[in-house]
């Protein structure tokens, strides 16, 4: 099941990044794929927002690159996680949490 | 934020690193997926083919990225800078053209309109200027920029809509002597209200009192702060001391302020003394002596100009009432009548500029439209690569902005530019006035300094001028420059890229818009032609008019005597000179006479002929007198005609004889004026008089006017308070300035010695402001041409490289290269001839404008007319050859290949 990326919140894809690279290293495709994982298949990250979210978040300062070999053999860009960026998803999961949790609870009441 | 910050630097500073390494890891990414799906049993062209649709294209990808990047904004902005000066430096000869032809427009705009501002159109440096009128009248035998001093009296205490009318009276040149060596200064008579009326404060001391200004006031003088601070050191305890004036003590009450201008920019009164008109309104007899008052007014607050003039009328019809015969005849159909201050004061240097604003407006939009059709075929030239770059997946809104830029820079290149010229021009005409300085050395400055006269002091570049030029030229350049890029945001991809490699040309409507900018080009550009022809043949006329006498080796001084002195003293000074001139070692002749040429500072009298009792006031016949030592005409080398010249014998004891000149002979007496009589008024009295000799006539009043008709009188027999000197040197003329001034100085420490001057730069400097004025509209004119040749070459370079595949098959069917060259001219020919046309019709009707400058020209005159035709015809002829000429020079083989 693919969901159109207009309706992934902009925190939502930091936040599942941030989740995805955990303490690994990955490079570009690698961090897709981890998503779709971790999430069951219900987002696919796409270049056209993956890529421009590493590269903000890497400014950022929440990620660190650096260029490595890839598992076949190919020169690949890997990302891992800073301090930083550990502590931001600490910040976003809270987010997360209270924002899902009042959503939830509104969808409820009747 | 230190992260951002260091981010932002690196992306700025490391665009290529940072930009090599997006590239490569897009690329790993999508082989990686390729290889992910060639493992998932695709084949590698499908899987590479769908790896590539997910992505909606790798260039995508990167922009999305770039856009995302920090300082994303400020260094697409650098790119599109650096892309925009790599595209103009790709086409110089487009580049500089561009920004030259705006550069030259902006310049010359900005200076002339500039000088236009501050000498017509700025207000003038008084508080409430506006409500400043000056008031004037016309009566059936001149127009007057004065009341008569009784009418003066009588508006003071009259007219309601004034809350005050001041007054002035020129009380010419005068000595002052005293502490220094003795100078010669303009005396300007004030009413005790002017100041006030100009709302203008003293800086020490205070302005005349109400009482002063009657007849018979007291001896008070208010100083210039020039005066003050040249001759009087800014001594700050001159209240109350005194000067020596025209061989009086005046006690100085006041000084004005540095910024003060007299309202009257062809007077720079040194010093003002109380205006001393009588009290007594009353013209009820002829037995008055007449002054002339020059009368500014300042209106009542909630008065208008109508309600103004209204008062005037009354006024005048009132005054009559109370006039003698004489005066009610006088008055007869006159018209008092009230303008702006403003207006008044720039009346003679307004048509001259205003024209030379008229030519420089012509040029800057020759240069806008030159541009703009350099854009056009630019932008068409470039619309294919617009279009393919959006096929790759370039933001459209990045490609308006790209093009935006690119003109911005070319624009900014161009105004900086044009604000150098107009500062360097407008320097020019600031610094050719600074006081004190007779000639500032430089022959530019020197040749603009005429036009401008003493405001141009007051001339600066206006920012708000800079700023609509520069703006002017910024849209221009935009709105034809951005053409390509919306163009390209709405074109067909494909039918685009198909019709540029055919090489179809451009639209049918940016065609005729081209061909309209470039008519219109060429149109305006034989107007000024025409207007600088006129101009020239003007000049040429005058040039060939005789003056009358040899400027060459002649040094001229002026000198005047106080006009209380008794004439015989002046006359037994005169007697002193001579002999001391006489023997300086380089002079050959040395004459006095009351006037110079070309200086007009001559008397005039009125006459009667025969024994008739003189005709009636207004309808006498008059001369202007000149008195001369004998050997005047040996000095000048004007040429006696008949009869004799003056000797010693004709003195004060002898009868009375005259010399005239050729106009007088020819005006009062058929040319036949030797030994007939006639008298000359002078003071009331009809003194006869006897013509002994005719000379050539000599041009006292400029080159341009007429010769008005002349009276030469022996200065032994009525000596005049002028007492000019005149030399006829062996040596270098203005060498004996300083032993010319030491002999005088012996004779009377107290005379001073003004205005000294070779007849060769008195002749240069009645001329300054003719020749300027052509200089700038010849040079306008020619600016004009070349633009509009640039113009042509442009166009038709850019419609030869549309068509070098039509020519290539035309050769290849067996035209003849001369055949190529005539098709391509024969497509230039119709505009250059429309543009021909407008551009006649347009002089036929504008060159009115020229009219007051115009010598012996009419305005319809054909030979400029043709003349400028046929110079730009022809301009426009090799603008259009040059690209014709490469178009038969195409090779049919490479062409036909490269298709």
């Amino acid at each position: 099941m693919e969901r159109n990326q207009a309706n992934l919140l902009q925190g939502t894809l930091d936040l599942l990044i941030l989740k995805a690279i955990g303490d690994g290293e990955f490079h570009g495709l690698g961090i897709a794929r981890r998503v779709e994982q971790i999430t069951g298949g219900t987002f696919t990250v796409r270049p056209g927002s993956l890529f421009p979210a590493l590269h903000r978040m890497e400014e950022a300062g929440w990620l660190k690159s650096f260029w490595g070999e890839s598992e076949n053999n190919r020169r690949a860009k890997y990302y891992q996680r800073t301090k930083a960026g550990e502590h931001q998803l600490g910040v976003e999961t809270e987010q997360w949490t209270t924002i899902s949790r009042a959503i939830g609870r509104a969808l409820k009441t009747t | 934020m230190w992260s951002h910050m260091r981010s932002t630097l690196r992306n700025l500073l490391h665009t290529q690193k940072v930009e090599s390494d997006l590239d490569d890891e897009i690329a790993s990414y999508v082989a990686t997926a390729t290889d992910e799906k060639i493992a998932a049993g695709l084949a590698p062209e499908e899987a590479r083919r769908r790896v590539l649709a997910e992505c909606g294209g790798t260039e995508h990808v990167k922009q999305a990225v770039r856009n995302g990047r920090a300082g994303a904004l400020a260094e697409s902005l650098l790119q599109d800078i650096r892309f925009g000066v790599r595209q103009l430096r790709r086409n110089p000869a487009f580049a500089w053209t561009a920004i030259i032809t705006l550069a030259l427009g902006i310049g010359a705009t900005t200076a002339i309109f500039s000088a236009v501002y501050a000498l017509l159109l700025r207000p003038l440096p008084y508080p409430g200027s506006d409500r400043l009128m000056l008031i004037y009248q016309h009566t059936k035998y001149d127009a007057m920029s004065s009341l008569i001093g009784q009418d003066f009296v009588a508006a003071q205490s009259t007219l309601r809509s004034f809350e005050s009318v001041a007054g002035y009276t020129n009380n010419g040149d005068q000595n002052l002597t005293g502490a220094g060596a003795p100078m010669r200064v303009l005396v300007i008579g004030v009413t005790a209200n002017f100041f006030p009326t100009l709302r203008v404060p003293p800086a020490l001391g205070r302005f005349f009192l109400s009482g002063e200004d009657g007849k018979d006031g007291p001896a008070v003088v208010i100083l210039s702060h020039r005066l003050w601070q040249s001759r009087l050191n800014s001594d700050p305890a001159i209240i109350g001391r005194t000067i020596t004036l025209a061989g009086k003590a005046q006690t100085v009450v006041g000084v004005l302020p540095a910024h003060f201008i007299f309202p009257d920019s062809a007077a720079e009164p040194d010093l003002y003394v109380p205006a001393g008109i009588d009290a007594d309104a009353s013209l009820g007899t002829t037995n008055v002596s007449i002054s002339l008052v020059q009368t500014i007014a300042r209106l009542r607050d909630g008065a208008t100009l109508p309600q103004a003039q209204a008062d005037l009328k009354l006024f005048a019809d009132t005054r009559v009432k109370g006039y003698a015969p004489f005066f009610v005849n006088w008055a007869e159909g006159r018209q008092i009548l009230a303008q702006p201050l403003q207006r008044y004061l720039a009346g003679d240097d307004r048509e001259p500029l205003l024209i030379l604003l008229a030519c420089v407006a012509v040029v800057l939009l020759i240069a806008y439209a030159n541009v703009a059709n350099l854009q056009l075929a630019r932008s068409v030239t470039r619309e294919p690569e617009m279009v393919l770059r959006g096929a790759l997946g370039a933001d459209r809104l990045r490609l308006i902005r790209q093009s935006l830029v690119e003109n911005l820079t070319l624009s900014a290149i161009a105004s900086v530019l044009g604000l150098a010229i107009a500062a360097a021009v407008t320097w020019l005409i600031h610094h050719s006035s600074m006081p004190g300085q007779l000639s500032s050395g430089s022959p530019v400055a020197d040749l603009l300094q005429a036009p401008f006269g003493k405001l141009s002091a007051a001339v600066e570049v206006n920012g708000w001028v800079l700023a609509f030029t520069a703006g002017l030229a910024l849209l221009t350049t935009i709105l034809f420059g951005l053409a390509p890029a919306i163009g390209s945001s709405r074109s067909d991809l494909s039918t685009t890229l198909q019709g540029a490699a055919r090489g179809v040309s451009s639209g049918r409507q940016q065609r005729r818009l081209r061909s309209v900018l470039l008519v219109s080009e060429i149109g305006l550009a034989v107007m000024l032609l025409t207007g600088a022809g006129l101009l020239i043949r003007s000049f040429t006329h005058v040039l060939q008019n005789d003056t009358g006498f040899d400027p060459r080796q002649c040094l001229t001084a002026r000198m005047q005597r106080n006009l209380s002195e008794e004439l015989e003293k002046t006359r037994a000074f005169a007697h002193q000179l001579l002999p001391q001139v006489q023997v300086l070692p380089g002079v050959k002749v040395a004459a006095i006479g009351s006037a110079l040429p070309l200086e007009d500072n001559g008397w005039n009298r009125t006459l009667a002929f025969g024994d008739r009792s003189p005709l009636p006031v207004g309808q006498r016949p008059g001369a202007y007198i000149i008195s001369i030592s004998p050997e005047y005409f040996a000095v000048t080398g004007t040429r006696l005609l008949q009869g004799r010249t003056f000797t010693y014998q004709d003195n004060a004891a002898a009868v009375s004889v005259a010399i005239v000149n050729q106009a007088f002979a020819h005006k009062y007496l058929n040319g036949d004026a030797l030994g007939k009589q006639f008298r000359i008024n002078i003071n009331g009295q009809f003194i006869p008089n006897t013509a002994v000799g005719i000379v050539q006539d000599v041009r006292y009043d400029g080159l341009e006017t007429d010769v008005r008709p002349v009276i030469y009188l022996p200065f032994d027999q009525a000596p005049y308070r002028e007492v000019n000197i005149l030399l006829r040197t062996s040596v270098e003329p203005a060498s004996l300035t300083a032993a010319m001034r030491k002999a005088a100085i012996n004779i009377d420490p107290t005379q001073p010695l003004f205005d000294v001057a070779t007849m060769e730069s008195r002749l240069s400097q009645s001329l300054a402001q003719r020749r300027l004025i052509m200089l700038l509209i010849v040079s306008f004119a020619s600016l004009a041409m070349v633009l509009a040749g640039i113009g042509v070459y442009g166009v038709f370079t850019y419609w030869v490289s549309q068509r070098r595949k039509e020519m290539a098959i035309r050769l290849a069917l067996g035209a003849s290269r001369p055949e190529l060259l005539r098709l391509t001219v024969s497509q230039a020919m119709p505009l250059i001839l429309a543009g021909g046309v407008i551009g006649i019709a347009g002089g036929w009707f504008l060159n009115h404008l020229l009219a007051s400058m115009l010598v012996a020209v009419k305005v319809h005159d054909p030979v400029s007319l043709s003349l400028a035709w046929a110079l730009m015809t022809l301009i426009a002829l090799v603008g259009s050859c040059v690209p014709a000429r490469s178009a038969a020079r195409t090779n049919v083989i490479s062409v036909l290949h490269s298709e």
